[in-house]
């Protein structure tokens, strides 16, 4: 368990994952109160990272559940395996012979049968998917449930029972409560509004996009092999990039990549002629890509404008 | 403290962020775990136990700088003016405060609680003062901006300025003993920490007075919004009647899908229910009925954007942009004299540019004479054809003609080839058929003719319509 804010924040940093004081704060509340987070913000500022790099720093299992439209009970929770079931009472015929055979009745037969009822719905015949497994885990588990807004208001509804409780009710078993209440994190891109009933039930953080220092710090420690004036100059950039009318914003992971391309180009600095067509891995999109260009092209020249500023006030110092 | 959280959120309550009694004690769970002491933390824990949608957050951190800490930061704020005018940075500063408290050691001078607070610069000692002097003035009183004198002045009573005033004076004689130049900057500390202090009630009055008005504001209140006509909104409730109106689409959207989903569910279909259950040796484990084929429902709305009701329409073209992402098969269209289809543009732009777009854009002359009859002459040459039995038709507009002829002719054509027409007016009922309006002439020829003043019945009408 994490002891304080400060230290979320440098047992996540072990995990290569740079957290401010909101996060940290946020992680330490939901651990503590044991409630569920639930983080929203735009695509690719590390939403579902945060879930996997808690589970890392607690050295704890992660569980994940995806959602999507339609998706419902029996593939969040559990199946009851009806062939299988049958499949064994079929193979067992004989042995189920034997036990009702010698029943002066039919009355004593259904008795004996239902004697032995636990056998016929145990936790053998149980298919248990993420959120079965994460409430019967036997060690304290992360569970994600990623991209909440994908899935339909209903499977909301369902959720909150085993959010506020941590149990479930299974027909054939009765209910079940969860050994360790896992930390549990949902995100959201927003896709639509999620109900206040879920929120209620949450702790909420919004991530934004981080700003220039902190993206920096990003860049630093993912791509280490990357000059201090490129990484500067990548985040700079990509910092402007984000301001224009896009498509599609490039997110952390799209800068992360950038840098390392270029690295991997032996490219020094932003002016380079390969520049212009590894673009391409930030922006997913023809006209994306068009309108970055120009910028680009601004950047740089806002850049040689101060360098030879600069040169030309050497020179009046000579 | 705690009395100060449930009063930051009726605060943030008023302000329309929602904030129920179960996020209120997880707020006070969240503060007993993380402290006090940092101002970023307390922050952050508020924000994450109260505030749960993004679209809170400014308003939240707004309430937030109001409501905690501005006495603190201002303290902070005059402090570092006052050791800039002395010229001294960080470290000469802290030597130049232990000289002085040599120099009153020396001296055997007993200093008031408020000196020594203010003196020896202790920020936290200083602002509980300050409250406490704030709270006997009964400062939380103030309503005007023509008071803030009155009650600065009666805070700087309840403070002892004018005994701290005769106090600074004693002092600067008692030590006028030390070099000069100690002595002229004693002498500028002095009277600079004075003025400081005149500041800080001042500026505490005014914060005071800032938070009243946030919160009367609120008191007046926007909790019948629902219920206001359209025709008399302020900017501010402008805005919030288009975060409603979002809301109200999103609610719709998630009772269609319910709807849809349960009508979908038709008989029991005996052939797949065997093949499914094959697997199972013929034993039928599983149901399977067969699905209800629905008819994709089909709208056209016809919008008016003309002056007289620009307030309007501005909501029922979000509602209809609403619609338009509900439905697959919505044509909208906005007509002042000309009338001009909108669909490809909302299906491109987002809510706010697109109605930008329709509004002040090129597709019509918005700043025309409503005309009606023409609106429906040219809705007829050119769309009519698009009409059939399964169209929905939905006109927007208060039928104020300007005495133009109506052409309700065009409206019983689309009616005997549409579904049903229906009609929603903006105005009063009371008012239909008076001066310009041609309402009585239309009715006929329309399946439903409703009122729609206010979001309420905006709601009772489409809700309506999508029952249908």
């Amino acid at each position: 368990m994490f002891e304080s804010i400060d230290d979320v924040i440098t047992r996540l940093e072990g995990q290569n994952y740079i957290a401010g004081r909101g996060i940290g704060a946020v992680v330490y509340l939901a651990s503590k109160l044991e409630k569920p987070i639930l983080v929203e913000g735009p695509a690719g500022v590390g939403k579902t990272e945060l879930a996997k790099v808690v589970a890392a720093a607690l050295g704890r299992e992660l569980i994940r559940l995806q959602c999507y439209e339609g998706l419902d009970e029996a593939k969040a929770l559990y199946e009851w395996e009806y062939a299988k079931q049958l499949l064994y009472t079929q193979i067992l015929r004989d042995k189920i012979g034997e036990v009702v055979g010698e029943a002066p009745s039919l009355r004593d037969a259904v008795q004996r049968i239902a004697h032995e009822d636990d056998v016929f719905f145990s936790d053998q015949f149980l298919l248990p998917r993420p959120l079965l497994r994460a409430i019967t885990s036997p060690a304290p588990c992360v569970l994600l449930i990623d991209e909440i807004d994908k899935s339909d208001a209903e499977f909301e509804a369902f959720l909150l029972e085993i959010l506020s409780d941590f149990q479930v009710s299974v027909p054939e078993l009765g209910t079940l409560q969860a050994r360790h209440r896992p930390i549990v994190v949902l995100t959201s891109n927003n896709a639509r509004e999620m109900s206040d009933a879920l929120k209620r039930r949450c702790l909420h953080l919004y991530v934004d996009f981080p700003d220039k220092a902190h993206e920096l710090e990003i860049v630093r420690l993912k791509v280490p092999g990357a000059s201090e004036r490129l990484a500067g100059e990548v985040v700079s950039v990509i910092q402007r990039i984000r301001k224009l009318d896009l498509k599609k914003v490039p997110s952390i992971s799209e800068t992360i990549d950038w840098a390392r391309a270029l690295t991997l180009l032996n490219v020094e600095s932003l002016e380079d002629e390969l520049v212009q067509d590894t673009l391409s891995v930030v922006l997913k999109y023809e006209g994306d890509i068009r309108k970055a260009q120009h910028e680009l092209k601004e950047h740089l020249e806002l850049q040689r404008a101060k360098l030879k500023r600069a040169s030309a006030d050497k020179d009046v110092l000579h | 403290m705690d009395a100060k959280v449930v009063e930051f959120t009726t605060l943030l309550r008023r302000n329309g962020v929602r904030v129920s009694l179960s996020e209120t004690m997880d707020a006070f769970r969240a503060l007993d775990l993380v402290g006090l002491g940092d101002r970023e933390t307390v922050r952050a824990a508020l924000r994450a136990t109260a505030v749960k949608r993004a679209v809170d957050v400014p308003t939240f951190d707004r309430l937030f700088d109001l409501f905690f800490s501005g006495l603190t930061d201002a303290i902070r704020d005059a402090t570092a003016a006052t050791q800039s005018a002395l010229e001294l940075d960080d470290e000469n500063f802290e030597q130049f405060l232990a000289d002085l408290e040599r120099a009153l050691e020396e001296q055997g001078l007993e200093l008031s609680e408020l000196a020594r607070a203010l003196l020896r610069v202790d920020p936290g000692r200083l602002e509980r003062l300050l409250r406490e002097a704030a709270r006997q003035a009964r400062v939380d009183q103030i309503e005007h901006g023509f008071q803030e004198g009155r009650f600065s002045h009666a805070m700087a009573e309840r403070l002892g300025l004018g005994e701290l005033g005769a106090e600074l004076d004693r002092l600067r004689r008692d030590l006028s003993g030390a070099a000069p130049d100690v002595a002229r900057r004693l002498d500028e500390y002095l009277s600079r920490r004075l003025r400081d202090l005149q500041d800080l009630i001042k500026s505490a009055v005014r914060q005071e007075l800032d938070r009243q008005d946030v919160q009367r504001q609120d008191r007046q209140g926007l909790q019948n919004l629902a219920e206001k006509s359209f025709f008399y909104l302020t900017e501010e409730e402008v805005r919030r009647m288009e975060e409603a109106v979002t809301k109200l689409a999103q609610r719709l959207r998630n009772v269609v899908a319910i709807r849809r989903r349960r009508a979908k569910r038709g008989r029991f279909d005996s052939s797949a229910t065997l093949r499914h259950n094959l697997q199972y040796g013929g034993v039928p484990f599983r149901i399977v009925f067969d699905h209800k084929r629905r008819d994709k429902p089909q709208v056209m709305v016809l919008c008016d954007v003309s002056d007289s009701v620009r307030n309007v329409s501005r909501f029922m073209l979000q509602f209809v942009y609403a619609l338009q992402d509900l439905y697959s098969k919505v044509r909208s269209f906005i007509f002042v004299a000309d009338i001009g289809e909108v669909t490809q543009l909302f299906a491109e732009y987002d809510a706010s540019q697109a109605l930008e777009e329709a509004l002040h854009g090129n597709l019509i002359n918005v700043y025309a004479h409503s005309d009606f009859g023409r609106a429906f002459r040219g809705f007829h040459r050119d769309h009519l054809a698009a009409v059939n039995k399964r169209t929905t038709v939905i006109i927007l507009g208060d039928a104020r003609n300007n005495y133009n002829l109506p052409h309700e002719w065009v409206l019983k054509d689309v009616q005997q080839r549409a579904k049903q027409v229906i009609w929603l007016n903006p105005e009063n009922r009371m008012t239909w058929g008076f001066g310009d309006s041609e309402m009585d002439r239309y009715a006929p020829y329309c399946t439903v003719v409703e009122e729609c003043r206010n979001l309420a019945q905006l709601y009772r009408v489409i809700d309506r319509l999508v029952t249908v």
